[in-house]
């Protein structure tokens, strides 16, 4: 623990740029994945525990696209739609099946997808770590902002994050979709009734899902390392941030998703061994005191 | 001739502990001695968990942090400290029952609709705990050392024999404390809950009080699976409470059966097996393991005694 | 047993299910309950026997108000019900079902001293079984017994606790007009051999006016009318918002 050095860093205007902006980017990315998460289990009440592997298949998906076509915004895009649609795969040809039955098969198929990926990962692209490297475009000279530096991907990889959550919200409450979405999640029997096609609707969720989180493996292959099983500390972190912002909810995951962000960002000064922990600590005192999670309905 | 049925289970198990303590006396095999070494201590992992998947409808996919902790716990306790083996093992299980009774506090009042995620997430938790306080676990390394001292009112355990049989008796007598507790009037309130939970809190069942008590007593089990495990890795590695033990432990149960008490005995004794064979032949096991299961989840939607009690519909349990 | 009830009140949101509603139920009673749809019937089950917190009002167990008991401490009074969708314990057999509520009732849910059942237990699940008439389903799953049986097992599993007052809630919903006459003769019956004090949701009017000897109207969360069979039968307010031309018909 090192309360001094965290002191120094919050009175320091370059330091506070510096890790409020790689907070930033943990969280961004995190609510990509998390709303999927969410969403999911918003409406199908699904706990996706193979939404890890969407966003480690997405990063790799990225990463050989750009060696093939030199072209990052390709390479993000090949990555989220492939996901968009092994997630509609994904749904109707495994989860579909266990769609009424108890938790336990649902939790078994999706641990047998990421046994199943971790493993082809590794027999597709090799067991060792691979780096993307920051596409030509972004190598440029980082941003200054009161004396912090910023890189300009960075930058980039907020805006499009915060423009997704942005979509995502007014989507949700603005279109005929979203609301229908919005009421699976209170009602699913009204949903049914009210004549929704509810298989259409459950491959959109996954789509949605799936896509999310393929574009968030995209968005951060260039800053973090390719392996294989990179999906699951991003999991529980998701689940994290799922359940502290209460599940169902978009607005929550998106609050929540920064908050882990800024505790991971400013964590790393004070508590360099213990980030992790420092996260669980959150999301357990957050519980104890508003177990619903932050924006959740209480039931 | 008409048994009592709590005699008959004693009976089996008697029989059970007979035959498994004979064969070394007939035919010495290190590798099965140590399978079934393993398999004492993934047995009480598995049927404890099964205490809260199956009989109450619990789904944690925490439980491996009871298992870790009671590893830990004893090995820490056999290097730091002069205590005797017994006086260490029974230590490590009441400090982990206790911590299975705070996590547990936390975990069954938060709705059981993500019961799953909070206790993956606290398992984490306590995993990254071990990684980052080095000093006493030594983090990523696990404990090394060995563990002294390891004799047992005369039985020297370092002997693999020795061993074989401490964990054989250990997990008999566990086991049936175990199968006690599930037949007993708690284990049937267990099943009400599972069943219905709405209408048994109509019957004065306190639902989080039997959840709590449940949730404690599987941590308590999982704990003495944990010390087994110590003693025969000497020592304790993170990966005793990483997630992957929590899923294989849940594959275990369900492979086995959910609503057979030995059900998860037979699943942690297929899975082992599983493993050992597959580890032979290919580096990719993850990928083997998740087709084997992806066959049950989807092909037979239930596990082995589950899908032989169907087939004969005798009063198997 | 005497139950009353006064000025009994709950909203959810802005609609008052149940506003100001006040009724007494004589010991020793069989009552029914009648109404629309919607009339609240069931949440004024809810509210007796403890399931939710009513907003304002009393419920009297022989003159002493139990509104801020649990639904627990409520049952043990002597409180019990059934439900309108038949609620039991699908993966046990019938007579685990009624073992497994005796031993609730006598407090032993969380022992484990002993194997399941107690001693004794097994003797007096058998008792209420030969009650109800489940005798020959005893060992039978309760999820593969027919609908009307397990209501009867729902209601079993009441009695088992041996209550004072019974609230069924719809005893004969989803049941075919004779399977229907077979299970309220069977509920007098219990009713005549327990001396309970009987409140019964129904929306058979044959059965109301031939089993009930007082009925309550129920209507948008306040009593509408009470009285016999009679009575309610020439009411006009209730021919009128409920009964409509059924009556006069018949």
């Amino acid at each position: 623990m090192d309360i001094d050095a965290l002191g120094a860093c919050l009175t320091t205007p370059a330091c506070v740029v510096t890790q409020t902006t790689s907070g930033l980017i943990v969280g961004m990315l995190l609510f990509l994945v998390a709303a999927g998460v969410t969403l999911i289990f918003g409406v199908l009440k699904i706990v996706n525990f193979a939404h890890g592997t969407f966003y480690m298949l997405g990063g790799y998906v990225a990463y050989t696209a750009l060696g093939a076509t030199d072209s990052y915004a390709l390479a993000v895009l090949s990555g989220a739609l492939s996901m968009a649609l092994f997630g509609v795969v994904f749904e109707r040809a495994l989860i579909s099946r266990v769609y009424g039955s108890n938790v336990l098969m649902q939790l078994l198929v999706c641990y047998a997808v990421v046994l199943i990926f971790d493993d082809l990962v590794k027999i597709v692209w090799g067991p060792e770590f691979h780096a993307m490297g920051m596409p030509p475009a972004f190598q440029v000279p980082p941003l200054f902002i009161a004396g912090g530096v910023v890189p300009p991907f960075y930058a980039v990889l907020i805006g499009i994050a915060g423009l997704i959550a942005i979509v995502l919200g007014l989507g949700l409450s603005m279109t005929r979709l979203g609301k229908t979405v919005r009421a699976a999640a209170i009602n699913p029997q009204m949903v049914s009734v009210l004549g929704v096609n509810t298989t259409l609707l459950f491959a959109i969720v996954f789509a949605v899902g799936g896509g999310l989180a393929g574009l968030a493996g995209a968005l951060a292959a260039p800053v973090r390392s390719l392996s294989p099983g990179m999906g699951f500390s991003v999991l529980i972190e998701s689940f994290i941030v799922t359940v502290i912002g209460g599940m169902g909810s978009i607005t929550g995951a998106l609050v929540s998703a920064l908050l882990i962000g800024l505790v991971r960002g400013f964590g790393t000064i004070g508590f360099p061994q213990f980030t992790d922990g420092l996260i669980y600590v959150v999301m357990i005192a957050i519980l104890l005191l508003r177990p619903q999670g932050l924006f959740g309905r209480s039931t | 001739m008409k048994v009592g049925p709590a005699l008959r289970d004693v009976a089996i198990a008697v029989f059970a502990l007979i035959v498994v303590l004979a064969i070394p006396l007939l035919h010495r095999s290190p590798a099965f001695e140590d399978f079934v070494i393993r398999l004492s201590a993934m047995a009480l992992f598995a049927t404890s968990l099964n205490l809260l998947v199956g009989n109450t409808g619990m789904v944690s996919f925490g439980h491996g942090m009871f298992y870790g902790f009671g590893a830990y716990a004893f090995a820490l306790m056999m290097q730091m400290t002069d205590v005797s083996l017994p006086i260490a093992a029974v230590l490590a299980v009441l400090i982990t029952t206790f911590a299975a009774l705070c996590v547990g506090a936390i975990c069954v009042r938060l709705g059981t609709d993500y019961f799953a995620f909070i206790t993956l997430a606290v398992q984490m938790l306590f995993y990254s705990i071990i990684i980052s306080w080095q000093s006493l676990t030594g983090g990523d390394q696990g404990l090394r050392g060995g563990i002294p001292r390891r004799e047992i009112f005369g039985f020297e355990l370092a002997s693999q024999l020795h061993l074989y049989q401490f964990c054989a008796v250990v997990t008999v007598l566990g086991l049936l404390t175990l199968r006690h507790i599930s037949v007993s009037p708690f284990g049937q309130t267990l099943r009400m809950i599972r069943d219905n939970e709405h209408r048994a809190s109509f019957l004065g069942i306190v639902l989080w009080r039997a959840r709590l008590f449940a949730f404690t007593v599987a941590g308590a089990f999982a704990g003495l699976g944990g010390v087994l495990a110590a003693l025969f890795v000497s020592g304790a590695y993170p990966e005793l409470a990483d997630w992957p033990n929590s899923g294989q432990a849940i594959f275990a149960v369900m492979l086995g059966g959910i609503s057979s008490f030995l059900g998860p005995v037979l699943g942690a004794t297929i899975l082992l097996a599983l493993n050992d064979v597959v580890t032979r032949f290919t580096e990719y096991h993850g990928l083997v393991l998740g087709s084997v299961i992806l066959a049950f989840a989807l092909g037979f939607r239930r596990g082995v005694l589950d899908f032989i009690r169907l087939a004969w519909p005798g009063r198997l349990r | 047993m005497k139950l009353e009830i006064r000025n009994l009140t709950k909203a959810f949101g802005g609609l008052r299910a149940i506003d100001d509603v006040s009724l007494a139920f004589s010991s020793g009673s069989l009552s029914a309950i009648i109404g629309p749809n919607g009339a609240g019937k069931s949440t004024f089950f809810n509210l007796i026997c403890g399931a939710f917190p009513a907003d304002a009002g009393q419920v009297l167990l022989d003159d002493q108000d139990i509104i801020r008991l649990s639904k627990t401490e409520r049952m043990r009074l002597g409180i019990g019900r059934a439900f309108q969708v038949a609620s039991c314990f699908p993966t046990m057999t019938v007579a685990e079902n009624l073992m497994a509520a005796v031993t609730a009732h006598v407090g032993q849910w969380s022992s484990i001293s002993r194997r399941f059942p107690p001693p004794g237990i097994r003797e007096r699940a058998g008792e209420v079984m030969e009650l109800v008439g489940l005798t020959h389903v005893a060992n039978v799953e309760a999820a593969i017994l027919s609908h009307g049986d397990q209501k009867l097992l729902d209601i079993a599993i009441a009695l088992a606790l041996e209550p004072k007052v019974l609230l069924l809630d719809e005893p004969t919903a989803g049941m075919g007009p004779e399977e229907r006459w077979r299970m309220i003769e069977r509920v007098r019956a219990l009713w005549g051999q327990r001396k309970l004090t009987l409140v019964f949701i129904e929306h058979d009017m044959d059965i109301v006016f031939q089993v009930a000897s007082t009925i309550r109207v129920l209507c948008y969360g306040r009593v509408l009318a009470e009285g016999t069979p009679d009575e309610i039968r020439n009411n006009r307010a209730v021919i009128d918002s409920y009964l409509g031309t059924e009556v006069h018909a018949a």
